[in-house]
């Protein structure tokens, strides 16, 4: 039906035309191929009939009006008031949009946390291992177009799980599966901004990794030869499970803290517990005895016995102070727990 | 500070929108062929865009509100659109709602001294 219709208009310019035929022969029939081969294969023969027809009676009127058959700059006017061949085949796509506008809150608050925790992770390994690199400012520069590229392919990636869950239609019902009673009690404790959630989290997972041996950094001690190498002494093997479960849940509440910021009783519950797994931790440090020894070259053993020694002499006061703040840190938890579960004394009403 | 013409474009474009829905399936409870609609719309003062009014004219269809054929005309084949059972009941819930805000705005706007 197309042709046939696309040809009878034709032949109707042909006759009203003299002179311009050519012209307009050409400008309507190249105008419908170029909106046909951008639209669907199974409807593309229905629209363009209709489209011919469309264009057809338009031109037919303006003839009409003017008394006249249109000149060819009439004819392309008549074109380009339909529009773009590309803005006219996306119309009757239906799709005008990559991400519509009820994933679209979704799409940038992703984007933020796994943007931001690709940029995190990357420049704290980057940080230290530049601390032992020989060419630290050059290292970093190179680095950091690493960490550039893995930012873009982090973007692109979740843009692309963006698009397929509009195209299929995936309601998450994230808007609608919520409640004003999980928002953040502002009163018990501020919710950490997405910024400090995900780069405290990003440091969790670099740890961890560190931990299990993923990722190395360099444990040479800055000196003549670089011969002399940092290593835990043996009172960290038996602690190697515990700090990585500790670590892991760390890791989770963190993780929570992007995904839930709001305080909650459990939440407070595994803090408390990592808390008391962290103190312990210290505890069996504490008591160890040496915790670093230092390797090195024969000419300086004696400088690599001076390092160790003040290293582990150093431990006993840190080891002091951060368990100071852990039990201070657990002593909040345990007040906002109790704050928590204490009845609310009635506020004055809020005007809206 | 004058607002600038573009905001105002792009206010007066949202106001449209939902109106157009409304106003083509106002017209076709008789049947029309897309450039007798465009025509008839622009008389009552009901501009539209064709590279608009085709593609919703399908959208429409394809959601049941509307059916069509093919038919000669004037020597020519044209596609008629009109409306359909469910387009009918669409039509009247959508005109109690216009209506409703309608009466609504009306009132804001005269207290407001518009």
């Amino acid at each position: 039906m197309t042709d046939d219709l696309v040809n009878a208009h034709l032949k109707f310019h042909d006759m009203d035309a003299p002179g311009g035929e050519r012209k307009v022969k050409d400008m309507i029939p190249r105008y419908l191929a170029a909106v046909e081969r951008r639209l669907p294969n199974e409807q593309a023969k229905d629209i363009i009939a209709e489209l011919s027809e469309a264009i057809a009676s338009k031109i037919e009127a303006k003839e009409a009006q003017l008394g006249r058959a249109a000149a060819d700059d009439e004819i392309a006017d008549v074109l380009k008031s339909f529009g773009h061949p590309v803005v006219v085949a996306s119309r009757y796509s239906g799709r005008d949009h990559l991400i519509g506008p009820q994933l679209y809150p979704w799409f940038w608050d992703a984007q933020r946390v796994g943007v931001g925790l690709v940029l995190a992770i990357g420049l704290i390994v980057l940080g230290v291992r530049a601390l032992g690199a020989d060419a630290p400012i050059s290292f970093v520069f190179r680095g950091i177009g690493n960490i550039l590229e893995g930012a873009v392919l982090a973007f692109g990636m979740l843009t692309v799980v963006f698009v397929m869950l509009e195209r299929t239609k995936t309601d998450l019902r994230l808007a609608a599966r919520w409640s004003p009673k999980t928002l953040p009690q502002d009163h018990i404790r501020k919710p950490r901004s997405l910024f400090e959630s995900v780069f405290t989290f990003a440091f969790d997972i670099v740890f961890i990794l560190w931990w299990v041996r993923v990722i190395d950094f360099p444990n040479e001690v800055p000196g003549r030869n670089n011969s002399m190498e940092l290593h835990f002494a043996e009172a960290w093997a038996q602690l190697h499970a515990p700090i990585l479960v500790l670590a892991l849940l760390t890791a989770a509440v963190h993780l929570s803290d992007i995904l839930h910021p709001g305080w909650s009783r459990l939440r407070a519950v595994i803090s408390i517990l990592g808390h008391v797994g962290g103190l312990a931790v210290l505890w069996v440090l504490f008591r160890a005895g040496p915790l670093v020894s230092v390797t090195a070259s024969a000419e300086e053993s004696q400088r690599a016995f001076e390092v160790a020694n003040f290293i582990n002499g150093i431990f006993g006061p840190v080891l002091g102070i951060v368990g100071l703040f852990w039990a201070i840190g657990m002593g909040v938890e345990i007040w906002r727990l109790i704050q928590s579960v204490r009845p609310k004394i009635p506020t004055a009403s809020v005007a809206i | 500070m004058p607002i600038s013409p573009e905001i105002i474009e792009t206010l007066r474009l949202e106001l449209r929108r939902g109106t157009l829905i409304l106003a083509v399936l106002g017209a076709l409870r008789t049947e029309k062929y897309g450039y007798m609609l465009k025509s008839e719309l622009g008389e009552q003062g009901v501009e539209i865009d064709e590279g608009a009014l085709y593609p919703m004219l399908r959208r429409l269809e394809s959601q049941g509100l509307l059916t069509s054929e093919w038919r000669e005309d004037a020597k020519r084949q044209k596609r008629f659109y009109r409306l359909s059972a469910d387009g009918a009941a669409a039509l009247s819930q959508l005109t109690e709602e216009w209506r409703g805000m309608n009466r609504a705005l009306d009132r804001i706007l005269k207290e407001s001294g518009q």
